[in-house]
């Protein structure tokens, strides 16, 4: 988030801070600018090295039809291959699943975790075994996540089948096989996988509320649903405005799972942009059409954090640089 | 202000060197092993998993050189493979199909050209031509098979099928005979793809004839009636529902896919190659159908000009990187030794591709023969498509067979997706 955030903004308060500190010689702050430099240069050499020139070139090679093998690209097709996407059904499905993937988070894992968050706030026995219970999906990887439930989901056998047996549920539901439900499905894993994190940001911000609020209020003779609509809500903002953020760029970068546990199919029903990249990439060897794609998501990306940064967490991320401890962290 | 201005070059070394390093490191090829050679195979079950790497390991003590064996199931070894392609870095010894994906390769300079091999004659020379591009020999053989329905002849008896189907109308009859015993007659990996195209690949080879293919592939255009109409078929056959529960997303070698499915018996027939006994065993880990599995090939069509002893086929062979050492050709004449062929054959359960069978599989049992004899009556063979041509295009094949058995195109819309795909390669 950094790396989006104003950078006129940041110098000048960079500035400032170092006036204060040292107002001595030119020289001296001339001096301090050349440690900056060297201490910021490896870092920037390795960002520009493999952020910057893999995006330009990216950016670059969109304009190309080319398998990727041999040398350079030479066979110049301008804007064909943003044509080709734009009236492509797989890409256009991958945008309806991102959005879908980012609805259903917003809508039902995150409030999910902000409910849980509540509950674990409580003090109640056992509710360190319960934090570190729903924190543990999230430590897997993700791909150990996905053969795991391709074993549950498998037809008939599998967990899940078996159980719906067990109750008195024949046949087998087709839980990755079938088109329509296969999205709800991987949502549910993600679900499952995530929550526990967002759960354990929203714990950190609960208990970042100082208890002095609450009983002022408790004081003032408000009830426990005021305390909770009034305090809590509007103080856990900047947490629920963050996690928002993760999980709608985790969303348009989600690949991992979905591969192994799909590869994105029955028949692109579960294809999220970053296996449409890969495929078109890797397996088709058509690199040009593949960086175009990847073009789309590092755009979609940018401009959604740009946009988020400007309009939702200016109010957080203001003075976060020269801000020290004691302040809103 | 000494001291600071030392520290400050002290700052900025470290900083400079720090960064060097870094670079360097993420720079330099980690993927690359020590060995003097590297060797990946798709043997990734025993017993031949441990042969290729004995056999390895002896040539490594004869010729002192050392060699990294990797084992790689098919799925991941394709994936590596396209990015090690990408990278411009490929083993020195892989495995191969042949084809177009093999072509692409050559063709960015990075495939050892072979055609001075010295022990050549030890292969039978047909088993080559997936592996010669352009006069030149690019990889050796050391599997060659076909295509074809193996079935479980217990549930054939059971669904009170007497002869083989010959025809495709006969192939269908028997497909609702064994619906109607509540058998599934059909085992498929559809998540995985390539085994769709298989069936999409019979009936446009037995309706527009291997001409018919060959001059739709030359003209990148497979606008022929008879592509469409190889469609249909195989949408009707869809549409009888004769696939195992979850097809959609099963795979070819997982424990709940198609050989897995057919090694329990749970399944009366699959499209599939030589290799197709072997996984049954491995992916279900079972013994298989043992003596109640059969062979027959792909029927005729009605109508079509292709006839049954047209086989769709194929086979492993092992190509060498472009850096290889030299020696390379001296660990592949190792491997096709007589002795190491024998060795592979029985292991694996491979058919023989030696230029003297009998030297190499005297004994053959019964899947062995069934494949033996049917490449014996072969009259004209064909690549399996997503090899055979360029990847851009096979994949979109293997693409659209999954998409027309699943309903969501139609045999016209498969044909345009595959001619689009066609168009932007020229």
């Amino acid at each position: 988030m950094t790396a989006t955030r104003p950078p006129g903004r940041v110098s000048a308060h960079a500035g400032r801070a170092a006036n204060k500190v040292t107002p001595r010689s030119r020289r001296g702050r001339r001096l301090a600018g050349a440690t900056l430099a060297a201490f910021i240069s490896p870092a920037l050499v390795l960002f520009a090295l493999f952020v910057l020139v893999p995006v330009l070139f990216a950016a670059y090679i969109a304009f190309f039809r080319w398998n990727g093998l041999g040398g350079m690209p030479t066979d110049f097709v301008g804007l064909d291959n943003f044509r080709t996407m734009l009236g492509d059904e797989v890409f256009l499905g991958d945008l309806w699943r991102i959005g879908l993937i980012t609805v259903l988070s917003i809508v039902v894992q995150l409030p999910m975790a902000f409910g849980l968050a509540m509950l674990l706030h409580q003090k109640f026995p056992g509710r360190t075994a319960f934090r570190l219970l729903f924190f543990v999906p999230y430590i897997l990887t993700e791909a150990v996540t996905a053969v795991l439930f391709r074993l549950i989901f498998s037809p008939r056998r599998g967990f899940a089948d078996a159980f719906l047996a067990g109750l008195g549920f024949d046949g087998s539901v087709g839980w990755l096989s079938d088109r329509s439900i296969v999205m709800f499905v991987i949502f549910g894993i993600l679900t499952w996988k995530f929550f526990g994190f967002h759960m354990i940001l929203y714990l950190a911000g609960r208990q970042n509320i100082p208890e002095e609020l609450y009983e002022a209020a408790r004081v003032d003779g408000a009830t426990g649903k005021q305390l909770f609509w009034h305090i809590t809500v509007p103080l856990m903002g900047p947490t629920v405005r963050i996690t928002v953020f993760l999980s709608v760029i985790g969303t348009v970068q989600l690949f991992d799972l979905v591969y192994v546990l799909t590869k994105g199919g029955p028949f692109h029903a579960s294809e999220s942009l970053a296996i449409t990249m890969y495929e078109q990439g890797f397996v088709r060897n058509q690199i040009g059409y593949a960086s175009a794609l990847s073009i789309a998501m590092f755009l979609i990306s940018l401009v959604f954090a740009l946009i988020y940064q400007r309009y939702v967490l200016s109010r957080d991320t203001q003075g976060a640089l020269t801000t020290t401890a004691g302040g809103r962290s | 202000m000494r001291k600071p201005l030392r520290r400050l070059r002290a700052a900025l070394a470290a900083g400079a060197a720090a960064t060097l390093a870094l670079s360097a490191a993420a720079c330099g090829d980690s993927g690359e092993s020590d060995a003097d050679v590297t060797f990946w195979h798709i043997q990734n079950e025993d017993p031949m998993k441990s042969t290729w790497a004995a056999m390895a390991d002896e040539w490594a003590e004869d010729s002192g050189l050392t060699v990294e064996t990797s084992a790689i199931a098919v799925e991941d070894f394709k994936t590596r493979l396209s990015t090690q392609t990408q990278a411009g870095d490929l083993p020195d010894l892989y495995n191969t199909w042949g084809g177009g994906v093999l072509a692409e390769q050559v063709e960015a300079g990075l495939v050892r050209d072979i055609s001075g091999l010295e022990c050549l004659d030890k292969v039978n020379p047909v088993a080559l031509e997936s592996y010669t591009i352009d006069g030149k020999l690019y990889a050796i053989p050391f599997d060659q098979g076909v295509v074809g329905f193996w079935y479980n002849k217990d549930l054939f008896a059971q669904a009170g099928i007497t002869t083989l189907p010959a025809t495709w109308d006969e192939f269908t009859a028997d497909v609702q005979l064994l619906k109607d015993a509540g058998i599934t007659p059909i085992a498929l990996g559809g998540g995985d793809k390539w085994p769709v195209h298989y069936y999409w690949t019979y009936l446009v080879m037995r309706l527009a004839g291997l001409d018919g293919l060959e001059a739709g592939a030359e003209a990148g255009d497979f606008s022929d009636p008879a592509f469409v109409e190889a469609g249909q078929l195989l949408a009707d056959l869809a549409a009888m529902e004769p696939f195992q529960e979850g097809f959609e997303s099963a795979t070819y070698g997982e424990a709940d896919g198609e050989a897995a499915v057919m090694g329990e018996g749970l399944a009366a027939m699959e499209l599939m190659g030589q290799w197709a006994p072997q996984v049954q065993r491995d992916a279900s880990g079972t013994d298989g159908p043992g003596d109640a599995l059969g062979f027959f090939p792909f029927p005729s069509v009605e109508g079509g000009p292709g006839t049954a002893t047209e086989f769709l086929g194929g086979g492993g062979g092992f190509a060498a990187g472009a850096d290889a050492p030299d020696e390379i050709e001296d660990f592949m004449c190792y491997l096709l030794e007589d002795e190491n062929q024998a060795r592979a054959v029985k292991d694996g359960n491979m058919s023989t591709v030696a230029s003297n069978p009998a030297a190499v599989l005297p004994e053959p049992n019964a899947e062995q023969q069934a494949v033996i004899d049917a490449m014996a009556t072969a009259t004209d063979t064909q690549l399996y498509l997503d090899q055979a041509y360029p990847p851009a295009i096979g994949t979109t094949v293997n693409d659209a067979s999954q998409g027309l058995i699943l309903g969501e195109l139609t045999p016209e819309e498969f044909v345009a997706m595959v001619n689009e795909a066609w168009a932007a390669e020229k």
